[in-house]
């Protein structure tokens, strides 16, 4: 047994990991890239909207090289003047997940705030490397910008969001919208966010083979996105914003993360510096939590006390 | 969770839900998580409401498959379940899907524990989980065997095997999930003389009468350990010999210096078929055969075994030590628990 000391699981999350286990092995690698697109699909996004009142539309745009890339609009339904906006990036450690994975647990800034949630279908590690991932959602955020009238989106009031590797792009993207003159945001959600290529961290060495998504996922992960330039000199920090230098200047941060996971402390750290460079950053680390509890476990008291904790700062952020 | 139910199943059609179930519960039960907590995880395994009340004091609670409350109503009178005046059930609308009876069972008894009514259900644990722990008394372990209908004097095996093994054919006998250091098993009684069961990953431990069956739990566990799928998708723990006991009393954390350096040596991109290759064979030029290299390519790998050993691999006692090391190294380094082994065209095509 190894003796590496870590904060033990939340039981309600440990009895979770029973069933979790089944679709998520806590080691992704290489290999099991293809089991994990099957089995990290999001369910029918129809089922996912039943009983809501929001409405989809799907749009093709040109993502990074001009190429096209898919995205939905989700509105509530009804509603014509002009909404906050949300540029939503998905979760599935850059490799697998599609645009509507996690995305239930968002849904109620569309129907509950009134916000209008973009969707991006970013193209995946390993076939499409980066920089591919990075720009197709910041060519979303700038079409979202250059689309506001049509899309019904108040250019004053937009965010971007994402969780795991989106909470990472997500960061990325606040970065690359400060220094290219992008559009002015709002806030930054990063759930969970995957920061750092580096696997530098104590807590990335804390859960080998527990939970979901260990070191061994991490740097599979971070491998199919920059090859071998991970962990080296040359990687962009909009695709690893824990590598960015300078922190100043960028929209509030709300950061999330679970204590027992891996990217616990480079959370942590990126809030600290947020802080540290004067700028707004709320962090909640959450007992007992592992990677993405609140998507595989809503129902567990801790899972919703995330979900409700970042539900409250996104309606204090978008809300009327 | 009933919604990553329905993907095991998807995935894997063969997959024991009802184990995922049992073992979920197991660790609502050690966690001390509360009714509200029961009632969520419930609700969330089957998909509707899940409820609660109690006659005295008088006390409802019911609760989402999302896992918010919501205003109490009264039990539902299909699925309601009651024991020592407590209640619970399922709100489910239509017929009852295939988990309802073991969630609803599991439920029952987790939220009984947890209003101190079944603590001697706590403490007299299940069946299997009793057979298969040597620290208990061996007259609780006969009694225990009886209940299952196991005959005393004669022998049987253990089969142990992760919650996602994929069963070629599953015997019918005495199963249930059993906490392990190692994570929760999916332990399985058969005849000792019952032909090698095909599930993947699985290990099968020594025979045994019944008042030393967790002899062959823990080489069972052993057995399991030792198997990478797919090259090696399950283990009998006969071919160990004797061996296979003293691996499954070896404490985990020991010291050992020559599982130590043998880590040095799996650093080597050829350090692990070379080894195989060594314990197997009686020469080098058997063992160059066996890892498909030259002789005078194997030789050179051998030297640096030496070397990094300390000690030669072909002499004498040296075997011994270079079997066992690698053996025990196995094993510490085994993810079989882990990963689902089987892939996902893996179990669609067989």
């Amino acid at each position: 047994m190894p003796t590496v000391a870590r904060p033990e699981f939340d039981p309600e999350l440990k009895a979770g990991l029973a069933v979790v286990g089944g679709v998520f092995p806590p080691t992704v690698t290489v290999d099991l890239i293809a089991f994990m697109r099957k089995s990290y699909a999001s369910p029918p996004i129809e089922e996912t909207l039943r009983g809501r009142a929001i409405e989809r539309r799907d749009e093709t745009i040109r993502g990074h090289r001009g190429d096209a890339v898919g995205v939905s609009v989700l509105r509530p339904v009804g509603v014509t003047e002009p909404r906050p906006g949300v540029v939503f990036v998905h979760s599935g450690g850059l490799m697998f997940g599609d645009r509507f994975s996690g995305a239930d647990l968002v849904l109620n800034w569309v129907d509950k705030f009134g916000a209008v949630l973009v969707t991006v279908e970013y193209r995946l590690a390993p076939e499409f490397p980066d920089p591919y991932p990075r720009e197709d959602c910041y060519a979303a955020l700038e079409w979202v910008a250059a689309s506001a009238e049509r899309l019904g989106i108040r250019r004053d009031r937009m965010m971007v969001a994402g969780a795991s590797s989106g909470g990472g792009l997500a960061a990325g993207m606040a970065l690359a919208a400060r220094d290219r003159g992008g559009p002015r945001l709002c806030g930054q959600v990063l759930d969970y966010p995957m920061l750092d290529d580096r696997g530098i961290t104590p807590s990335t060495n804390q859960f080998d083979g527990v939970g979901v998504w260990d070191r061994v996922s991490n740097e599979t992960g971070w491998t199919a996105l920059l090859g071998d330039a991970r962990g080296g000199p040359d990687v962009s920090e909009y695709a690893a914003p824990a590598r960015a230098t300078d922190l100043r200047g960028l929209p509030p941060a709300f950061i999330d993360v679970g204590a027992a996971e891996i990217f616990r402390d480079e959370a942590m750290a990126y809030a600290d510096r947020l802080w540290t460079a004067g700028g707004n950053a709320e962090l909640h680390v959450w007992a007992g939590g592992f990677h993405a509890f609140d998507i595989f476990a809503p129902h567990t008291m801790v899972g919703q006390g995330m979900i409700r904790t970042r539900d409250a700062w996104v309606e204090k952020i978008l809300a009327d | 969770m009933q919604e990553l139910l329905g993907r095991i199943a998807a995935l894997d059609p063969q997959a024991s839900l009802s184990l995922r179930v049992i073992a979920c519960f197991d660790e609502l039960i050690v966690g001390n998580v509360n009714t509200r907590g029961l009632l969520g995880a419930a609700a969330s395994l089957a998909g509707c409401d899940a409820g609660f009340c109690q006659e005295l004091p008088p006390r409802a609670l019911r609760v989402t498959a999302k896992g918010a409350l919501v205003a109490d109503g009264p039990p539902c009178p299909t699925s309601a379940v009651t024991s020592e005046g407590i209640t619970v059930w399922l709100d489910r609308t239509g017929p009852a899907h295939a988990n309802d009876a073991i969630i609803l069972e599991r439920l029952a008894l987790a939220v009984r524990v947890r209003h101190g009514r079944g603590r001697r259900d706590l403490e007299s644990r299940r069946e299997l989980g009793l057979l298969v722990d040597g620290t208990v008394p061996v007259e609780e372990r006969s009694l225990a065997a009886a209940r299952l209908n196991l005959v005393s004097g004669a022998r049987y095996r253990i089969v142990a095997a992760p919650l996602f093994a994929v069963w070629e054919s599953h015997p019918t006998g005495a199963e249930d999930v059993v906490a392990t250091p190692f994570g929760p098993v999916h332990a399985l009684v058969v005849p000792h003389d019952h032909e090698p069961v095909a599930a993947t990953p699985s290990g099968t431990g020594l025979a045994a009468r019944v008042e030393n069956l967790h002899r062959s739990f823990s080489t069972a566990v052993v057995a399991l350990r030792l198997c990478e799928p797919p090259r090696i998708p399950s283990v009998q723990a006969d071919r160990y010999g004797g061996l296979v006991g003293l691996l499954a009393d070896a404490p985990t954390d020991t010291d050992l210096p020559d599982v130590d350096s043998l880590d040095q040596v799996m650093t080597h991109v050829w350090g692990p078929t070379t080894l195989d290759a060594l314990v197997r064979a009686g020469s080098v030029r058997q063992a160059s055969r066996l890892a498909g290299v030259h002789h005078s390519t194997l030789q050179a790998r051998l030297d640096a075994v030496t070397e990094l050993m300390g000690f030669d691999p072909f002499d004498g006692i040296g075997r011994t030590r270079l079997g066992i090391a690698y053996l025990i190294w196995r094993l510490r380094n085994s993810r079989v628990l882990d990963l689902p082994a089987p892939t996902y065209s893996d179990s669609k095509t067989r």
